[in-house]
């Protein structure tokens, strides 16, 4: 069963070409991969899937049987798409536990009205959401730091607080945008650990841009490859390791060696 | 009973208003300090709609006085024709369905403006929503201002019947009538202050929170920016109109509705109090505009004074007015340098844990 299906993607900023003509498929349940060196357009292709983007006319993204190039950035994530940003950004101004809250927007039952009244089904969607909440911190072990401002947070915990946002939209895809950029060995080999976990205790899909060889190679069932916005191998993280097109392009002499 | 329990705090407030209304003008013997207390109330449910807009969704409205505006005429309107239609003398029972007319029809007139300016300036952002906001206030202040009564067709004439620059006196010219007491003052006052607490401390605040600080990562979590900027300028619009519509009916207020009330001097002051207060911060805001409100008073009673009088009378060209905009200089630059996120940030007085209540 595929789960993501992008057919002939395209998206040009004035004259150029971010990504171009990228085609893929991320099977339901996989762990997917997208790699390729600095500038190749593997952040665009997530901002093509979010919304943030819209992609020029001619290509198609579904998500299962919905077309997501026509639909808003927050309908995309009611519909089942999560993701983190490779620049952290987490609202500094909410507490910890206020951020991954804010996730709660799409499957709140209540509105405005039950909020200004203070009906029983206010609070008791309130308590339902919290207790939510505080058992993803749990799971990522920021539960001790709820109350704290994300910004006292390290780099590593803000990281794995947006995950934990991410996972409050209840998603069946998850984009991960570099998860691992500032984080030590120790802690990118615990971030190969959690990305499993989720997949396999939320039954999701996870698509991940990264460039620490150590959780794309250790985690990712399958591996898509750009260069200048255009695909150029996809495969098993074997069979990319070896492909002379991606060694050129990307993994260079000393992974070479290391792999 | 949970649901009984969500209500409670309503009936206290109407008891205790009530009892304002009953004893305020015993304690207070001065009309023209009961006057100043109300002006201080329907202030504060300026600057509480403002907060909204300016403080809880991190846009920049100039324009409130717009809002005000229109909720002061259609209050006005409503309330006048009413009186003519079946005259009575106003008793506080007949305040019991005149206010409320009168006062609802401006909120509801004024969130209808709200989403009508709404809806294609949030699509703008700082400065740009600015000048929409600002753009919208003057020219509906204009619009009423230059409505010339030799206007015999179409809207113009309709706008006429508005008093044009001298203001609105009911449609028999003999002055809006003024049922609204302390009561409604007060009760209006408490009702808004804990619906403002409210939505700040719910799902919607805390969305309206994230999408301030940032649209992008609020937005991937399925918080849609358009439809919670516009839900919460037609809020926002909502109260100001409320205020406006307690304003042109207010006891002891002004009985004609003039357009020059709304200027931008109004918007200015609304935004004084926001920023004073704390950005964000429902009780700070409550500050401001009692601050604000009181700053024009003192102000006032400073020129009547016999020194003042004097150093006039020396210096023609003296504008005891304009020390108010000194004083207010002076504070909000001391506020800035002291505490630039407002005199309580986006806390609140008396605030327990964050985000409980």
């Amino acid at each position: 069963m595929s789960e993501l299906v992008l057919a002939h993607v395209t998206k040009t900023f004035g004259g150029l070409t971010a990504v171009k003509d990228v085609s893929f498929t991320v099977k339901a349940r996989s762990i997917f991969g997208v790699i390729g060196p600095n500038g190749a357009g593997k952040t665009t292709v997530f901002n093509l899937v979010t919304g943030v983007y819209r992609a020029d006319p001619g290509g198609s993204m579904r998500l299962g049987e919905i077309e997501l190039g026509a639909l808003a950035p927050a309908r995309i994530a009611a519909v089942g798409v999560a993701r983190t940003f490779q620049n952290i950004r987490v609202f500094a101004k909410l507490t910890v536990l206020e951020n991954v809250l804010v996730a709660c927007e799409t499957t709140r039952k209540t509105g405005l009205g039950a909020a200004a009244l203070r009906t029983p089904g206010f609070f008791d969607d309130e308590d339902d959401m919290r207790a939510r909440a505080l058992s993803l911190l749990r799971v990522f072990e920021l539960d001790a730091l709820a109350d704290q401002a994300p910004t006292s947070l390290s780099y590593g915990n803000q990281r794995r607080l947006e995950i934990a946002r991410a996972m409050m939209l209840r998603p069946r895809l998850l984009l991960l945008d570099e998860p691992a950029a500032g984080m030590n060995y120790g802690e990118a080999e615990g971030l190969k650990r959690q990305i499993a976990w989720l997949r396999d205790e939320f039954d999701l899909t996870v698509v991940l841009v990264e460039h620490n060889m150590q959780v794309v190679m250790g985690v990712c069932e399958r591996i898509h490859v750009l260069d200048h916005g255009e695909s150029i191998a996809e495969g098993t993280p074997d069979e990319v390791r070896r492909d002379p097109k991606v060694i050129a392009a990307y993994l260079g002499d000393d992974t070479e060696e290391g792999a | 009973m949970k649901g009984v329990r969500s209500l409670a705090p309503f009936a206290v407030f109407a008891a205790v208003a009530f009892a304002l209304e009953l004893s305020l003008p015993r304690l207070v013997a001065d009309s023209s300090v009961r006057q100043l207390l109300m002006l201080g109330g329907v202030n504060v449910l300026i600057a509480l709609s403002l907060n909204v807009i300016n403080g809880m969704a991190g846009q920049f409205s100039i324009g409130h006085a717009g809002f005000v505006g229109i909720g002061a005429y259609a209050s006005a309107v409503v309330v006048a024709n009413l009186q003519l239609k079946f005259p009575a003398e106003l008793t506080f029972a007949r305040s019991l369905w005149l206010v409320p007319a009168g006062a609802l029809t401006g909120a509801l007139v004024s969130a209808v403006f709200g989403l009508l300016v709404g809806l294609p300036s949030l699509r703008l952002r700082g400065d740009y929503l600015a000048i929409v906001t600002l753009g919208f206030a003057e020219i509906f202040r204009l619009l009423i201002s230059t409505a010339a009564a030799s206007e015999t067709g179409g809207p113009g004439a309709l706008l006429a019947k508005l008093g044009g620059q001298n203001g609105y006196a009911g449609p028999n010219e003999l002055g809006v009538p003024q049922p609204a007491g302390p009561f409604w003052i007060f009760f209006a006052v408490m009702c808004v202050t804990l619906l403002a607490l409210r939505l700040k401390f719910s799902g919607w605040g805390r969305a309206l929170r994230a999408l301030r600080e940032d649209e992008i990562a609020a937005a991937a979590v399925g918080v849609d920016p358009t439809r919670y900027k516009v839900t919460s300028f037609v809020l926002s619009a909502l109260g100001a109109g409320l205020a406006g519509g307690l304003l042109s009916i207010m006891r002891d207020g002004s009985p004609i509705t003039q357009p020059d009330n709304f200027s931008f001097q109004m918007s200015f002051d609304a935004i004084t109090m926001v920023i004073l207060g704390g950005s964000g911060s429902v009780s700070g805001s409550i500050l401001g505009a009692i601050f604000v409100t009181f700053t024009i008073k003192l102000i006032e009673l400073l020129q009547a004074t016999d020194a003042a009088q004097a150093l006039k009378a020396s210096h023609e060209w003296l504008d005891l007015n304009a020390l108010r905009m000194v004083v207010y200089a002076a504070v909000l630059i001391a506020v800035m340098i002291l505490r630039p996120e407002g005199v309580l940030g986006e806390r609140e007085l008396f605030q327990r844990r964050r985000g409980e209540r």
